[in-house]
């Protein structure tokens, strides 16, 4: 939905003002996501765990239908394309167009990379340690002073303004966003993304859009039915490894780096 | 001085009384223990002190100030910090950032994005400092679930007892632990508890008798005895009701 907006946010602002620079379009799209999240927290961050989930997707699906019918400022099913894409300047220094597939890769790499900062910069403040102590015991927290639900809205704004920004960037690599983005498989994805990276954990999330775009290039040659192989994959994770592709690093990690556990002292002493 | 007042404090779940009636009173600076037989409402007491539940009738003051039915944070905030029967700890983080969490909760560090917390040096001192006082500087960078169950338990009371609260209330710290992980416990809330006031619920009676300045003895939801620990020997209602033909 956040995904959405932010991508919706920059067409439609490419569209309709002239000469907008790459950066503010990117910005605006960041916005969007921001304010639509802010509107929503309210009521969505009050619920948690499986509640939070379908109320988000509700929210999602209210969304995908009104983009349908708004035509007019949306383009119904046709969505919004073909606005010029602006170069990629500072005035006065650089400016690169970024029409040239390479050079928008190059692009998407520096905002992903900033993004990745800013997030992994983001859980390392005080605040991102109450984050985290909320993931582990949300009553605890609130019996030591914290607010949780406010909290828990400030984390649900930045990650839809995140979610912004990778919409707004689809948007502009596609010259086009359409209903499509906000349609339930596009919700679905991040969390099934999520699910098979590791839940709860920075670098599973990424760990898991790679192994998902790399399935989606390498089934694709095969078999149309693409979804089929990743709900498999989705299946066997969740079976298999709880914690995700993730928690096979720590698993091996700890078998390489930890010092002499309690089964090590064991079988030495056998 | 009242630091601590509970007035005609009546609470039930959905027509079953477990209060009935409290009015309890703790002083400032003492160590006020409560006992009584299971399901005799102490935790549900505690609950209604501390904002889990909004009592069903009756008041709650604190310092003074009516805090019935008040959220647990903003109860935090003015200075009331507790501790759980059941251990509730941030299982998945150090023992470090467990205490950096009740560190930063006394310090009123909440929203801050734009530092790391690494980087605040007097929070780490301050941490490590309490990590030092409650012996856990061992077991500093384990995560919570990994220690052993007495150290758990004492870190659970400790993330209570080290936000510098005037009011502290623990709820059975010794629950499940051996004779020497209890005698250190009790040792660990002698310190930490020290020039502040704290209300513990406990079944050992060693504990109680230890620490405890006035009992309150809660039966059936309503208050039986509160006196000294030497009054409370030798009152016959707890005798018959509680305590019955043990040694003490």
């Amino acid at each position: 939905m956040y995904f959405g907006a932010g991508g919706f946010g920059t067409a439609i602002a490419l569209t309709h003002i002239q000469g907008l620079p790459l950066l503010v379009s990117v910005l605006i799209g960041f916005v969007s996501a921001v304010v639509l999240a802010i509107i929503l927290s309210p009521i969505v961050v009050r619920v948690s765990g499986t509640a939070f989930a379908m109320l988000h997707l509700a929210f999602s699906q209210l969304m995908f239908v009104l983009v349908l019918k708004l035509r007019g400022i949306t383009g119904g099913e046709d969505g919004v394309g073909g606005f010029p894409i602006p170069p990629f300047s500072i005035p006065g220094i650089i400016s690169i167009d970024i029409m040239d597939p390479l050079k928008f890769y190059y692009f998407a790499i520096i905002v992903l990379g900033i993004s990745i900062l800013i997030l992994w910069f983001f859980t390392k403040t005080p605040f991102g340690q109450i984050m985290v102590s909320i993931r582990d015991n949300p009553n605890r927290v609130n019996y030591m002073g914290f607010r949780v639900t406010l909290s828990k809205a400030v984390i649900y704004v930045v990650a839809g303004g995140f979610a912004g920004i990778a919409g707004s960037i689809y948007a502009l690599f596609q010259n086009l966003i359409s209903a499509e983005e906000l349609s339930i498989m596009a919700c679905f994805a991040p969390i099934m993304i999520t699910m098979v990276g590791g839940v709860g954990s920075f670098f599973g999330p990424i760990l898991g859009s790679g192994v998902f775009a790399f399935l989606e290039e390498l089934t694709s040659r095969y078999t149309e039915h693409v979804e089929l192989v990743q709900g498999l994959i989705l299946i066997l994770v969740i079976l298999f490894m709880p914690m995700g592709l993730i928690g096979i690093f720590h698993i091996i990690k700890e078998k390489l780096f930890s010092k002499p556990s309690l089964q090590g002292t064991m079988e030495s002493a056998s | 001085m009242t630091i601590l007042e509970t007035k005609g404090l009546y609470h039930d779940f959905s027509g079953l009384e477990v209060l009935f009636d409290v009015n309890l009173e703790v002083v400032e600076g003492e160590r006020h223990a409560i006992i009584g037989p299971n399901g005799a409402g102490k935790t549900t007491l505690f609950n209604v002190i501390t904002g889990t539940y909004k009592p069903s009738r009756g008041q709650v003051f604190f310092k003074g100030i009516d805090i019935t039915g008040e959220k647990p944070f903003k109860l935090a905030r003015i200075g009331m910090g507790r501790s759980f029967q059941i251990t509730s700890t941030f299982h998945r983080l150090t023992t470090f950032q467990n205490l950096r969490m009740a560190v930063m909760s006394r310090l009123g560090i909440r929203f801050n994005f734009h530092r790391k917390v690494d980087k605040l040096q007097h929070v780490t001192d301050e941490t490590d400092e309490v990590c030092g006082r409650i012996n856990l500087d061992g077991e500093r960078d384990i995560p919570a679930e990994l220690l052993s169950y007495g150290k758990h338990r004492s870190l659970e009371a400790s993330l209570a007892m080290a936000g510098d609260k005037e009011l502290v209330m623990l709820d059975e710290p010794t629950a499940g632990m051996s004779r020497d992980e209890t005698h250190f416990a009790v040792e660990l809330i002698r310190r930490l508890t020290e020039d502040k006031t704290m209300v513990i619920i406990e079944h050992d009676m060693d504990v109680i008798f230890s620490l405890a300045d006035r009992i309150t003895v809660l039966h059936y939801g309503s208050i039986l005895a509160t006196g000294s620990p030497e009054e409370i020997k030798n009152n016959q209602d707890v005798k018959d009701a509680y305590l019955g033909d043990l040694e003490v």
